[in-house]
């Protein structure tokens, strides 16, 4: 039941994420080749300066100089445009490789969500999706740009000096060489030393703000805030120590590139001397190749930066890229069948866990509803009603035993499919963070305001709603936080009622309301919904009054089924009595 | 929300600077340090002409420059060595003034309450909290050192320069001073955009979050691919707004940089034509030639830096804010124990908490009205409870059950009227005090990462294990503890074992039962259980709840089986109290009418 998609490997997670946001390559190119030329505007603006220098020191006449006067004001004129250029695209073409990197990821997420992701917290799903990609962003920008300007400069300053002073251009290349090796070593040593676990901790930090955050009022009423504030800052301490060692080294790295700087200015200052005394180089040299190891050093310094960003890099693509590692729990077939045309849903023989050592939260367990019946499903928590949900909308897949809807294994089906046909209340129904109207029309694309309107007062909201002076335009704040609980419930039930599925699950949708507002909310959901197939997921008795058949769920098996009209309880089929039974098993047990 | 009207800073926001003032002595370092860096910068360049001016004029060997070669090296070496500490003088400061940030910010947060919070979006204060305070990083380590270092290291190196060659100092001075004025002209447009795009970022993460909670909702209405146009449009955008924001960044330093290297180019040809007339030596030239474009560099890089740490300062006004502004608020939600992180003394006058256990709790006249709605949640609300009374609270779904808990909480702040313990406001008293009293059981429990005993004993960590025990009995969670392979060493919350609404909310009655409090606020205890489980759990409680103050926010029959009072509530304000036994009345009251709906 389980399928398993997983995307070659065969490369490391950085180029399997550079290959996600796969960057238009023509415009990446055309920034690398855009910096290049700047940088060797640098390296030339230098040491045509230094030749020009030194030539008027010797005192030519003035128009020997010419050329050299059109070039440096050229170069100088030409540097600046180009750098510009090269950022606006090499930064375009870097952020529409980010784009494409967050809706990869959301495309990983969707086919697993909710049971496939329920191992990654929340917070740190959140800081993957931001942290890490904005962090990649510098991949681009910091990363794989400036090393391609930098070796193309390199070369090609070093092969210009070559030319002119083969020494020299040996000692320039060994310098260059030298010190970007070492300096990438000592960010290979710090990445030993301090391991790779900053950005796992970064991640840690933010799903431990978000915890404390929304944990906050239990926290504060248990006087326990300021204890788990400090819990949360240890992660941060952590954070600190490690950039105090970290600046250490990237001093070093800095250090280094000086160092490495100084090297070559000095080394081809003796080469040209030596040159020079030799007569083998014109003397109006000898500032030229210093002059022009300084310009080459200033490119290169970013590509040290680059390397030893490099780690970091690779360890935020390798924790993106782990998502399409995860299991993804419910694969659509390879050729669906049609959806059939009938209303009848059930399961057979279920069996589901939910982790593959876990308890079984369905064992067995047997229902059939048939078209246009209403069923209600009760039991004590965690009996595996909600389980019973998460089946039949396809969010879990059985180990065992089949879901059928019209007799048509739902194996066979789209998932997308399936859900036209099942619709939801979930038990704490998600509301996003903007309109009451808003939240409704989720639920079919191109619905009318009217269309919002009849299923917000079938859903029993129009009284409140006329109430609202922004009536359905009212904003429900970040998971309807302004709303109360009833009222989340019921706009979460207009939104499925406006999807206008034959068959309607709900899932304990009078869980947050008072007892006469739930018992007329039961009472007009089946009214409005008449002829429809429904499965009504409660722990509530007064909801039955009007069902046609009631089915006592416990330990994920039926364990008594009756119909209200048939007089109260009989059999197994009250509450109190399971939960009696559940008490003796759990003795049972221990 | 438009952040565009937020006050353009100068180039040092004196606000942060306070932020920074512990740290005074590293920055102080730092710029030193850079200070040094800039007069081995001079001798390099110094040393350099004079070589080549030995070689080029003196015709001199290696031999003859060796000297000046080791003194070259040696430039270099104490350059090398000025930047290597001059970078850990600055993570000092950045890394102690991002975790002080932190910490107040986070407290804060926290301090302000959970009805502040509720009004917060999560995600986007989360990502303020650490990725905006990252990004100050960019501030305090890099931009405010080069700063200080743009004002120094200029005019050190224009005095060395003018005593050789004023003209070159010149055509410097007068390039060099328009950067700052461009600085100014294009920095601050920059910095109005860079703003809008820090909001933009954080809207994207809080859009983002709310996606990945929301996606079994999109999924059930088969909707995820209008999840993915909300992202794909929330990325065109953010993409649109960075590009606009660049364009007129990068223009800043495409002036910059032309600026740079025309002067440069300009005191280069000047250099040469003064040769020529044989007017100025070569090493003075080639000295100069080589300082030049470093006299353009700090101002530069200060530059570059004010625009790489623009998402950091705009990420620091909303910290600030969030710091600095809703004082007023502050001061009564955290009781004043909270607010102390961030510098503000307690405002009030603490009184003395009376003991709850042998007080009447009060509520006299309460009202509180959200913001956006016409209607007051609680319209003069009179409650009086006396020690070891139960009293009820019944009424329709948001007629202000949860409200009025919230209040005695000390969560909400009434906007008229008063709770009082005993005589004392509880607004004079710790709240601290007042909540160490009072278990509370809330309608949407939150669990903590950690295992099922970790989350009970949340509220009494020193509990003895024959305590958690009687808590996992009392409220009905030995079963599931059976059921469970690992029993209470099982993770749950984020990441760990998936429990029902109804095993919540008991995990909540097990936290409050650990708690040997006078006061218990019940918030809908059994909206999540079954009549069977809720009659069990009834019995069970009963002797615990004995002489305990409790109130019971309830839309129905309720655990606390006997209940002394029952007070209805319509549309926040009581229509009538009464005694009786809650189960027998029914929910609406003692005369079992709902009451007649207020007319709005």
């Amino acid at each position: 039941m389980r399928g398993t998609v997983r995307p070659p490997h065969a490369h490391g997670p950085l180029r399997q994420v550079l290959r996600i946001g796969a960057p238009d390559l023509r415009r990446f190119l055309l920034g690398t080749a855009l910096g290049t030329a700047a940088a060797l505007c640098t390296v030339g603006l230098l040491a045509c300066s230094g030749a020009l220098i030194d030539k008027a020191a010797l005192r030519p006449p003035l128009y020997t100089l010419t050329l050299l006067m059109a070039a440096v004001q050229l170069l100088a004129l030409s540097r600046g445009p180009l750098r510009y250029a090269e950022r606006l695209v090499s930064h375009d073409a870097a952020l529409g490789a980010l784009g494409r990197v967050r809706l990869w990821l959301y495309d990983q997420v969707t086919p697993r969500s909710p049971a496939g992701v329920a191992g990654w917290r929340n917070g740190d799903l959140l800081a993957r999706a931001t942290a890490d990609v904005d962090l990649l962003q510098d991949v681009y920008l910091r990363g794989v740009a400036p090393l391609a300007t930098a070796l193309v400069t390199a070369v090609v300053t070093v092969g210009a000096v070559t030319l002119v002073l083969p020494t020299g251009g040996l000692v320039l290349g060994a310098c260059l060489v030298g010190g970007t090796a070492t300096a990438s070593a000592l960010a290979w040593l710090r990445r030993r030393r301090l391991g790779n676990g900053e950005g796992a901790l970064r991640g840690a930090l933010a799903a431990d703000v978000v915890e404390l955050l929304v944990a906050a009022p239990d926290l504060v009423a248990m006087g326990r805030d300021e204890e788990y504030l400090e819990r949360v800052l240890a992660s941060d301490a952590e954070l600190e120590r490690r950039a105090r060692r970290r600046s250490w080294s990237d001093g070093a790295v800095a250090a280094v590139v000086v160092f490495a700087t100084g090297a070559a200015v000095v080394g081809t200052l003796v080469t040209a001397t030596d040159a020079i005394a030799a007569h083998h180089l014109p003397s109006f040299m000898i500032a030229v190749l210093p002059l022009a190891a300084l310009g080459a050093f200033e490119v290169v310094l970013p590509a040290a930066d680059a390397v030893s960003r490099l780690a970091d890099h690779t360890e935020a693509a390798g924790r993106l890229v782990s998502v399409a590692d995860l299991d993804v729990p419910v694969v659509d077939p390879a050729d669906a069948a049609p959806l059939p045309d009938g209303t009848r849903i059930g399961l057979e023989a279920a069996v589901l866990r939910y982790q593959s050592d876990g308890p079984r939260a369905l064992d067995g367990l047997d229902l059939d509803v048939a078209p246009g019946r209403r069923v209600a499903v009760v039991g004590p928590s965690g009996a595996g009603k909600s389980s019973i949900v998460n089946v039949l909308l396809r969010f879990w897949g059985l180990e065992s035993g089949s879901a059928l809807l019209d007799g048509m294994s739902l194996d066979q089906l789209r998932q997308d499919d399936v859900r036209t046909r099942i619709g939801w209340v979930g038990q704490d129904a998600h509301l996003f963070p903007t309109t009451i109207g808003g939240n409704i029309a989720v639920a079919r694309p191109g619905a009318t305001p009217d269309d919002v309107a009849a299923a917000a007062s079938d859903a029993q909201l129009g009284p409140w709603i006329d109430s609202l002076p922004l009536g359905l335009d009212t904003p429900v704040g970040e998971r309807g936080a302004q709303l109360s609980g009833g009222q989340r419930q019921r706009v979460a039930l207009a939104r499925a009622l406006l999807a206008g599925a034959p068959v309607l699950v709900l899932d304990e949708p009078t869980s947050g309301l008072d007892r006469p507002t739930a018992a007329r909310l039961v009472h007009d959901v089946l009214a409005a919904t008449e002829g429809s197939t429904l499965v009504l997921i409660t722990h509530r008795d007064e909801d039955l009054v009007d069902v046609d058949e009631v089915v006592v769920v416990d330990d994920g098996r039926v364990v008594g089924r009756y119909s209200p009209g048939a007089g109260d309880g009989t059999g197994d089929g009250d509450g109190g009595s399971s939960a009696t039974a559940a008490r003796r098993e759990a003795r049972a047990a221990t | 929300m438009d952040r565009a009207v937020a006050p353009a800073r100068g180039p040092v926001d004196p606000r942060l600077i306070r932020r920074a003032a512990a740290t005074r002595h590293y920055l102080i370092g730092a710029v030193a340090v850079g200070l040094v860096g800039t007069a081995a910068l001079v001798a390099q360049a110094v040393l350099l002409g004079a070589i080549v001016q030995k070689v080029l004029i003196g015709h001199a060997g290696v031999a003859r420059t060796v000297p000046l070669l080791v003194g070259l090296a040696a430039a270099f070496a104490v350059r090398g060595l000025s930047a290597w500490a001059g970078e850990v003088a600055a993570h000092r400061t950045s890394s102690r003034v991002t975790s002080t940030l932190r910490r107040q910010l986070l407290a804060r947060a926290v301090g302000l309450g959970p009805s502040w919070l509720a009004g917060e979006r999560t995600g986007e204060l989360a990502t303020s909290a650490t990725q905006g305070i990252d990004a100050l990083d960019a501030y305090f380590a890099r931009y405010l050192p080069t700063a200080v270092l743009a004002a120094l290291t200029p005019v050190v190196l224009l005095a060395w320069i003018v005593a050789d060659d004023w003209f070159s100092a010149v055509i410097l001075v007068v390039t060099a001073a328009v950067i700052p004025l461009f600085m100014i002209l294009l920095g601050l447009e920059a910095t109005r955009s860079a703003s809008r795009q820090w909001e933009r970022l954080s809207g994207l993460a809080a859009t983002f979050y709310d996606l990945l909670q929301g996606l079994p909702t999109l999924r059930a209405f088969g909707r995820a691919d209008a999840g993915r146009a909300t992202l794909e449009r929330a990325n065109r955008e953010l993409r649109d707004e960075t590009m606009s924001t660049l364009k007129v960044a990068f223009l800043s330093s495409l002036a910059l940089e032309t600026l740079a290297s025309v002067g440069t180019a300009l005191v280069a040809l000047f250099l040469g034509l003064r040769l020529l007339n044989g007017t100025l030596d070569v090493g003075t030239a080639l000295a100069i030639l080589v300082l030049a474009p470093e006299v353009y560099l700090p101002l530069r890089r200060a530059g570059a830096e004010f625009h790489a740490s623009a998402e950091g300062r705009a990420a620091a006004e909303r910290i600030l804010d969030v710091l600095d502004d809703a004082d007023v608020k502050a001061g009564v939600m955290a009781g004043g124990d909270a607010a102390q992180g961030t510098g503000r003394g307690d405002r009030r006058h603490v009184r003395l908490l009376p003991d709850p256990a042998t007080s009447t709790v009060r509520l006299d006249q309460v009202t509180v009205r959200f913001p956006g709605r016409a209607v007051p949640v609680l319209d003069g609300v009179d409650l009086a409870l006396e020690p070891g009374a139960h009293v009820a609270v019944v009424g329709e779904s948001g007629s202000g059950k949860s409200t009025l808990l919230s209040v005695l909480l000390g969560f909400t702040e009434p906007d008229r009227g008063d709770v009082r313990v005993g005589g004392a406001r509880l607004a004079d008293c710790s709240l601290r005090d007042w909540r160490a009293g009072v278990a509370w059981v809330p309608q949407r429990p939150n669990l903590v990462r950690g295992t099922l005993e970790d989350n009970l004993r949340l509220s009494n960590p020193d509990a003895t294990d024959a305590e958690v025990v009687r808590a996992v009995e009392r409220c009905g969670l030995d079963g599931l503890v059976a059921r469970l392979a690992d029993g209470m060493t099982t993770p749950v919350g984020e990441g760990g074992l998936t429990l029902s609404a109804g095993e919540r909310q008991r995990i909540a009655l097990g936290r409050a039962v650990l708690r040997d409090v006078p006061v218990v606020l019940l918030d809908e205890p059994t909206a999540h259980l079954d009549t069977g489980r809720e009659d069990s759990l009834r019995e069970l409680l009963a002797p615990w709840l004995e002489g305990r103050t409790v109130v019971m926010a309830a839309h129905r029959g309720g655990l606390v089986g006997r209940v002394d009072r029952t007070v209805t509530l319509v549309s926040g304000q009581v229509v009538e109290t009464g005694p009786g036994e809650l189960d027998r009345v029914g929910p609406l009251g003692p005369s079992g009418t709902l009451g007649a709906r207020v007319p709005r």
